[in-house]
């Protein structure tokens, strides 16, 4: 009998990150259905695009990145040395960011311009700063941002409806020309639910959303505390922005509002990525109350009908800072429920006298 | 996953189905002359001397305190031999030929209630000091330098909880002799003053709450209680134990007797009740031999007991080709050893041996399983990154010291990270 030696525990749990990875995936199936269903061989071009360019360039690097041993002398032994530390999760994890990524992409975008931001992604955001859990921004988000400032012209008038007119998202539509009431006539909430509307490819279905965001809750892949408390802050500031603008149809706005743009989907699938969130229960309080505010700040008074992206890439600048060592702490402190309660406030009189100069 | 993780598959159910084997005749029994609170020791007997139960063998000695060993069974000193003791340290080992007669101590005579009632506190600390008693829920730490404390002490605790998965040492004490625990608790309040007591074991133990408070029936003059904690792990830690059993938070680093607290396993409480009313040291504890590497089996052995002779009567190994990790202890926070000719001693509880499984270490992804698990609320991922840039002012300020190495942070980590290795290190570092 051969003894090993190991230092305690020497038990381990059940887990691992590429069954974390894999939930995820499972859960963005309603929403890859959905826009199979709706937009047909566009959406399923843009996701093969995305996947086999993001997996393909993480391999690449990873091989680029490893050195070969001393005794490694055919092509074959160097080649595996370059990939001895490949493992599943150089596969499923830059699937997750693809699916997303292209999630994000409206169906008519030229198949060039996903390729361009899918590249920049996975190279630029995830590997040069250290694959996987060494990325600061959220991958799929600064693809989507990346693309969406380099190519600007080619994000307006492409999104398509279910009957294949090139129209404006209901958000664009919100912030330009119509103003509200009156959107909703073009774009009933029902529609907004089941994702009748133009859009980008992921995040029309309120509906297909929803389910993958209810099984990653129940699998627990997911903190909940992000999704709640930026859905916290999100409903709390756009329901005082609905009552001081149109104070009898306030709860049509603020449903109008939750299920148009890309805030359910960038709700569950990218605040909610780990890796790019703070370490602690308030920091993850903290991170989901940023979130939620740039989200309504951009909408309101930004120059973007939409904010999910960009809020969320700005609040990850800001993790390092949540999770500095000498304030980082995973106790709930009264002090902390206060200073929270005290910013909302704050922002939420920021948003009630914001709005009523600005129209 | 991303969530906090409290209870951990213990596969206790099993376990206490098996029988208990005795195996109390061994031939010849080892007795480690040092111990890891005890670095020095010196015997008091010669090659070819006759020695009986309970009598004086020799002393080890820690930094600020003596501890007597004594032979648990009558024979012949023969001489010594290194073997592998409860910490897996390699020690020097005095070994009695066992003769089978079983003669007692001329010292060994049970004592009348009588001769009980008028112990004072200082006798007390004198049986508990000369019967050489330690801490048996696996610290070691001399028992008497408890009893001997300057403050006033409100209540005495009986750690019953034993929250390691695959230990049922304790378990089956409660069941079987839960009247010696109960007097043990007694004779402890009787030492320290103390107008309290209380038994705390696990929730879902119904069964041991029914037998311990039919059997307190007896001593209805004493105010204990049995408390109900949590069945969590790890429930055991005495301050999370004291919290949940009487509603006391203690500061870690603080002395329990500053706030009217004692605690004890339950082991412990037994031994004294060996001591003061048989003047008995340990003799005989049980033992278990679990894990999926080997035939499991309960067994009631005497102190010295060689390892190797438990296994073989279990049946022996499983699977012999597979490597294999030999546990002392619990899984969660027992020592490693490479080597099975271990020797039982006091604090010996239970040998694990597990099938090696290769776990291969993926880069962390900050879903901070650890940081919501951790039970001292610090934050190990953190921790690890500051211990690989050797950074000893961020170590002493994200509190690395508070790490009770409880294992759970490696055991919730999704990517098989060892943060427990690392906390250790980190400590060492921060310290040095």
């Amino acid at each position: 009998m051969q003894a090993i030696k190991q230092t305690s525990p020497y038990v381990r749990k059940q887990v691992s990150t590429k069954r974390m990875m894999i939930d995820v995936l499972i859960a963005l199936l309603p929403v890859v259905i959905f826009s199979i269903y709706r937009f047909g061989w566009d959406a399923i071009v843009r996701l093969l695009v995305s996947l086999i360019l993001m997996i393909g360039f993480e391999a690449l690097i990873i091989g680029m990145t490893h050195k070969v041993k001393k005794t490694d002398k055919t092509f074959k032994e160097k080649l595996k040395s370059r990939y001895s530390g490949y493992t599943i999760n150089n596969i499923t994890a830059p699937a997750v960011s693809a699916v997303i990524y292209a999630m994000l992409m409206p169906s008519k975008l030229p198949v060039y311009a996903v390729a361009i931001g899918a590249i920049f992604a996975i190279v630029v955001v995830k590997m040069m700063f250290g694959g996987l859990g060494g990325n600061i921004f959220n991958v799929a988000a600064a693809g989507r941002r990346f693309v969406s400032l380099a190519l600007t012209g080619m994000f307006a008038g492409v999104y398509v409806g279910v009957d294949m007119i090139a129209g404006a998202t209901p958000l664009t539509a919100l912030k330009s020309g119509m103003g509200f009431p009156s959107v909703l006539n073009s774009y009933p909430i029902l529609d907004l639910f089941t994702g009748n509307i133009p859009g980008t490819m992921g995040e029309i279905s309120a509906i297909a959303i929803l389910i993958g965001l209810i099984y990653l809750l129940i699998r627990r892949t997911v903190d909940y505390r992000i999704v709640l408390s930026t859905a916290l802050t999100f409903i709390a500031l756009i329901t005082i922005i609905g009552l001081k603008l149109y104070p009898t149809q306030w709860f049509e706005f603020l449903l109008y509002n939750i299920f148009s743009g890309g805030l359910l989907f960038g709700l569950t699938f990218m605040v909610t990525d780990p890796v790019t969130a703070p370490l602690t229960r308030p920091g993850r309080w903290i991170y989901g109350l940023l979130i939620g505010s740039l989200i309504v700040l951009i909408r309101t008074f930004g120059a973007y009908a939409e904010g999910v992206a960009a809020g969320l890439l700005f609040a990850n600048m800001f993790v390092p800072l949540i999770d500095y060592p000498k304030w980082s702490s995973n106790i709930i402190k009264p002090r902390f429920v206060i200073s929270y309660v005290v910013i909302l406030v704050l922002m939420g009189l920021v948003v009630y006298f914001g709005v009523g100069g600005a129209v | 996953m991303i969530a906090k993780t409290k209870y951990i598959p213990d596969g206790k159910k099993e376990l206490k189905k098996l029988p208990i084997l005795h195996y109390l005749d061994a031939n010849y029994l080892y007795y480690p002359v040092t111990s890891a609170r005890c670095p020095e020791g010196e015997t008091c007997v010669r090659g070819g001397q006759f020695v009986k139960i309970g009598e004086v063998i020799g002393t080890r000695k820690g930094a600020f305190f003596e501890q007597p060993m004594h032979a648990t069974v009558s024979g012949e000193v023969v001489g010594h031999e290194k073997r592998i003791d409860q910490s897996g340290k390699v020690v020097d080992c005095l070994i009695v030929k066992n003769d089978k007669k079983y003669n007692l101590h001329s010292s060994i005579k049970d004592r009348t209630d009588a001769e009980i009632e008028a112990l004072t506190k200082d006798d007390f600390v004198t049986i508990v000091k000369d019967a050489g008693l330690v801490g048996l829920g696996g610290s070691a730490f001399p028992s008497y330098i408890k009893l001997i404390s300057k403050d006033p002490i409100n209540v005495v605790i009986a750690n019953g909880v034993e929250c390691e998965p695959y230990l049922i040492a304790d378990y089956s004490l409660m069941m079987n002799q839960p009247h010696e625990v109960i007097e043990g608790l007694i004779y402890a309040m009787k030492a320290s003053g103390a107008p309290k007591g209380i038994i705390a074991i696990k929730k879902k133990y119904t069964e041991i709450a029914e037998r311990l408070n039919f059997s307190l029936k007896q001593f209805t003059q004493y105010d204990i209680k049995v408390a109900l904690v949590g069945n969590y792990y790890p429930q055991g830690w005495e301050l999370e134990m004291i919290k949940n059993a009487i509603g006391i938070n203690i500061p870690q680093g603080e002395l329990l007797s500053k706030y009217g607290v004692l605690n004890f396993n339950v082991s412990t409480l037994q031994s004294i009740y060996n001591a003061v009313k048989k003047r008995l040291p340990v003799l005989e504890r049980l033992f278990t031999i679990s894990g999926n590497g080997v035939s499991n089996s309960s067994f009631r052995a005497r102190i010295g007991t060689q390892v190797p002779d438990l296994i073989e009567l279990a049946g022996g190994y499983k699977d012999i080709e597979i490597p294999k990790v030999l546990i002392l202890g619990g899984p969660m926070m027992g020592t490693n050893v490479t080597r099975d000719d271990i020797v039982m001693t006091h604090t010996s509880t239970s040998l694990i041996v597990l099938n090696e499984e290769l776990e291969v270490e993926e880069p962390c992804i900050h879903c901070a399983a650890c940081v919501y698990s951790c039970p001292v609320s610090i934050q190990p991922t953190q921790i690890m990154n500051a211990y690989k840039t050797r950074d000893k002012e961020t170590l002493k300020m994200l509190g690395v010291n508070k790490c009770i190495e409880c294992g759970l942070c490696s055991f919730v980590c999704p990517s098989k990270i060892h943060l427990t290795e690392y906390m250790r290190l980190g400590k060492r570092f921060a310290n040095k």
